[in-house]
């Protein structure tokens, strides 16, 4: 099995929170951390999945794309919002905030200067 | 996401360039020895951030609760006069929020969200659990005389975030855990910055 660099791992990490945000569907009351209805849950799956793919393909274009179009959908979000009529998205604020998160953080491991492949040290 | 990568023996990122520092054996060492210790600054960081998250739901636009009758944001901020802490803030919030309190609530939102998002997932962790600590002493200026608070729920928020800016929390499973060791040798001003709030 290929040891996995911390930046594609991480990507791949960010992929899945963001598909399993998705229960938030279920939620409701205290339990709704996150305000997700069906067309965050086709937001959060598909740009999910193009994060994994990031982390899988080992491609930091990819995590950059993904980060852009979840920063993308934050934006119509509030945009939404702001506009006062019932959002398509089915989002509220909280939904805004967990895009920026994974936007800027994919973003970030899209970016960051890759280390040349470590000399590493093989320790036991 | 990052389970090894930790802070170096130095938190001063120019100590790196610093050729008699311990030279090759600069192996990163744990600022929390422990694993356990780490998985729990981990789960308060996440937690923290989980905190401002949800709390962002009330927080509506584009009236914020501005209307008859008042509601969510709107009427918390009017507490800070209502029911003063502080009379200078007070007299701040009356003369200067409340007058131009479309703005002033983007503010709050964008601050939030911001919290949410970067505390959650762990990057400039050290930085916005500084702002962290600002904004709850600000929603502490306003509410704390309101009915049914509790003052140590805001001095706990306050505690909380000095801890995680002492420990450095997006070190361990966040985003600053992966993104440090990479932008610690860059010389550009973007990783050094990221080095620094990290």
């Amino acid at each position: 099995m290929k040891p996995w660099d911390p930046l594609d791992r991480a990507a791949l990490v960010l992929g899945l929170v963001s598909i399993a945000s998705a229960v938030f569907v279920f939620a409701s009351g205290e339990l709704e951390i996150v305000r997700v209805q069906v067309a965050g849950v086709v937001v959060a799956s598909v740009l999910g999945l193009l994060a994994i793919a990031a982390g899988w393909l080992e491609s930091s274009a990819l995590a950059f794309a993904a980060g852009v179009l979840f920063l993308l959908a934050g934006v119509v979000q509030l945009v939404l919002l702001a506009g006062g009529s019932g959002s398509f998205l089915g989002g509220n604020s909280s939904t805004f905030s967990l895009w920026l998160g994974l936007g800027v953080g994919l973003i970030a491991i899209g970016m960051v200067p890759r280390p040349e492949l470590a000399e590493e040290s093989p320790s036991d | 996401m990052a389970s090894t990568e930790y802070a170096p023996d130095t938190d001063n990122p120019t100590d790196t360039d610093n050729p008699t520092d311990t030279g090759d054996t600069a192996r990163p060492v744990s600022f929390l020895p422990s694993r356990i210790d780490r998985a729990v600054i981990a789960v308060v960081r996440v937690g923290v951030g989980l905190l401002w998250l949800q709390n962002l739901g009330w927080k509506t636009p584009p009236n914020f609760g501005k209307g008859d009758p008042p509601g969510g944001l709107y009427l918390s901020t009017t507490y800070a006069v209502s029911h003063e802490v502080l009379h200078p803030y007070a007299l701040l919030v009356n003369q200067v929020v409340l007058p131009n309190f479309t703005f002033f609530a983007w503010m709050v939102l964008l601050v939030e969200a911001s919290l949410g998002a970067f505390l959650t997932f762990g990057l400039a962790t050290r930085f916005w659990a500084l702002v962290g600590m600002a904004q709850t002493v600000v929603i502490m200026l306003s509410v704390l005389n309101a009915p049914n608070e509790w003052i140590w729920s805001y001095l706990l928020m306050v505690l909380v975030h000095a801890a995680l800016f002492a420990t450095a929390a997006g070190r361990y499973a966040g985003l600053d855990g992966v993104l440090r060791p990479a932008c610690l040798p860059s010389q550009s001003w973007l990783p050094r910055l990221l080095v620094r709030v990290s």
